[in-house]
């Protein structure tokens, strides 16, 4: 559904993405992580034909973004953060103009979306009196008029209070499960990101730095957590039985190949050492992520 | 679907109090002024102008001479002012806000977009014409009979005419007028489509008026007055002279038309090229 291919853009002399390619395929939710500045909002802004890119193709739903424009975004759905609207028109009058940028609505559409995202009651008030998860349902609603394959959502979650993450998170959910969508999710929230997509990458300083499935990404093989009165010692004990490869924060061990938790059990119980837990370690996002986007040690001299 | 979205854009411009604030603006000057007409020396003296040049003043203080008297300084003021603010919000207010990020994530291309918010510009452009002189015209009636018309600027123009030519006059000069702040609404759209907040675009919009006002004004310039838009918008004046200098009324017309057009060309070619983000 999307492909971005050496994707490169300049903003005078700064480079805000630099050659930056991956691609969505069909039913897939995509998270695009990278801290403030990375270049996600500059990427999606090139996929919906907001921000050209200086090199490189962008298509989206299989069209040239820049020559077949209008034809790419038929069936695309956007969010941006913070939903912004025509605070001084009604939820529906907002919904009746934006869908016009598209192609013609009917009310009986519109109704539809409205009690979809369960704003039925309240279209007829003036958005101005919206709270802000209110907002964020309208911003679905109009997201969602054009009965859309794709649907890009650029930081959803922003501003929300947990409760209203928890909704928007389901709401993402509901949008694969039950209308087949495919979704690139930008987010800030790792957990957010971990719980909802199935393949994610990191931008960094405008560079892909990272693409994968998140399943990879959580899955540490022989990372092992080991909560023992005396690590230091069992450490050692474990080393001289070549049972270990490294150590990390006196908690984690890193088994070496062919090794299994139960070695490491009966070596220390073997040596004495009390082993009080001992457990396959699961990465998140977030440890990945920051293990990725950390700047490299300083170096002395 | 073209007119669907000229009706929303209209939705928009008309749905926001700011868009009003011209209308009221105009509103409380016109009776300013018509009270200061009745009230003050201003129709003594404009009396003695009359009886000076030969006429029954009582026959010539009427609707329509007195909404002339009253739309001139209003025309000259305030119509640049609220013209170009209206103009100048036109799309940068909308990036401002950020809602022209969720225009342009859907499928409309930039540049009908644009002719979308220009055409609804120029409709605002002529509503409020059409509301200042029907206002005037309502507000003088108030006070003042309806009979035959006077319209005396030292230079620019002099007509004395009967009441039903007067007001085919009034109703040729309301049109010329609403060119004028088309004009004016298509130069502040223009700096609107650049990368600025819409303040900026509308005092661009009136810097550059004034300075074609000024310029127009220097006698070193009065060969060149024709390079001046301000010198062309006198022409709803031109209408009233006896008889009207049709060539250059037409002449005028036109260099506004083709203005308009320039200034929603260039607008709409920066827009096209320029990048859109939050």
């Amino acid at each position: 559904m999307i492909e971005l291919s050496h994707v490169v853009k300049k903003f005078g002399g700064r480079t805000a993405v630099d050659d930056l390619s991956f691609t969505v395929p069909r039913g897939e939710i995509f998270g695009l992580l990278g801290h403030n500045g990375a270049g996600k909002s500059t990427a999606i802004g090139m996929m919906l034909g907001q921000v050209w890119p200086t090199s490189g193709e962008v298509k989206v739903c299989g069209r040239d973004i820049q020559s077949q424009r209008s034809e790419a975004l038929t069936r695309v759905g956007a969010i941006f953060e913070a939903p912004v609207f025509y605070d001084y028109l009604s939820g529906e009058r907002n919904l009746q103009i934006l869908s016009t940028y598209t192609a013609p609505t009917s009310k009986a559409r519109i109704r539809e979306v409205v009690e979809w995202v369960g704003l039925t009651g309240r279209e007829q008030s003036k958005v101005r009196t919206y709270s802000h998860g209110m907002r964020s349902r309208l911003a679905l609603a109009q997201a969602l008029l054009p009965k859309p394959e794709l649907l890009i959502l650029d930081e959803p979650s922003d501003g929300l209070d947990p409760e209203g993450i928890h909704e928007m998170r389901q709401t993402i959910l509901r949008l694969q499960r039950e209308l087949g969508l495919t979704i690139l999710l930008s987010s800030h929230l790792l957990n957010e990101v971990e719980q909802l997509c199935t393949r994610i990458a990191v931008l960094q300083k405008g560079k892909k730095v990272f693409e994968g499935n998140v399943a990879d990404v959580k899955a540490t093989r022989g990372k092992v957590a080991l909560k023992t009165n005396n690590f230091a010692e069992a450490e050692k004990i474990l080393r001289a039985q070549n049972l270990i490869t490294a150590t990390a924060e006196e908690k984690f061990i890193t088994l070496a190949e062919g090794r299994s938790t139960a070695e490491i059990a009966q070596a220390l119980v073997s040596a004495g050492l009390a082993v009080e837990g001992l457990w396959q370690h699961e990465q998140t996002v977030e440890d990945f992520y920051m293990n990725l986007i950390k700047p490299p040690p300083l170096q002395k001299n | 679907m073209f007119l669907a979205q000229l009706k929303n854009e209209l939705w928009k411009l008309f749905g926001k109090k700011r868009t009003y604030i011209g209308f009221g603006a105009f509103l409380l000057a016109q009776t300013a002024m018509m009270l200061a007409f009745k009230y003050t020396r201003w129709q003594s003296d404009f009396e003695k102008l009359l009886n000076g040049n030969g006429y029954l003043a009582s026959e010539f203080i009427s609707v329509l001479t007195v909404s002339v008297v009253m739309l001139i300084p209003q025309i000259m003021l305030l119509m640049p002012l609220y013209a170009t603010l209206i103009g100048g919000d036109l799309v940068a207010k909308e990036a401002e806000d950020g809602t022209l990020r969720m225009i342009l994530s859907r499928p409309i291309s930039r540049a009908r977009l644009m002719f979308v918010k220009w055409s609804a510009g120029i409709i605002f452009a002529i509503v409020l014409v059409l509301m200042l002189n029907l206002t005037a015209l309502g507000f003088a009636s108030l006070l003042f009979p309806w009979k035959g018309m006077f319209v005396f600027l030292p230079g620019q123009a002099f007509c004395v005419l009967t009441a039903h030519e007067g007001f085919i006059r009034f109703l040729m000069s309301s049109s010329f007028m609403a060119v004028n702040a088309s004009t004016m609404v298509s130069v502040a759209f223009m700096f609107s489509c650049f990368n600025m907040k819409p303040s900026a675009a509308t005092i661009l919009a009136l810097s550059f008026l004034f300075v074609s006002m000024v310029m127009e004004n220097i006698p070193f310039f009065d060969r060149y007055e024709d390079f001046f838009i301000t010198h062309h918008f006198k022409c709803w004046l031109l209408i009233f002279r006896d008889p009207a200098p049709w060539p250059q009324i037409c002449q005028s017309e036109i260099i506004l038309g083709a203005v308009c057009a320039t200034a929603f060309i260039i607008g709409a070619m920066a827009f096209q090229v320029r990048d859109i983000k939050s």
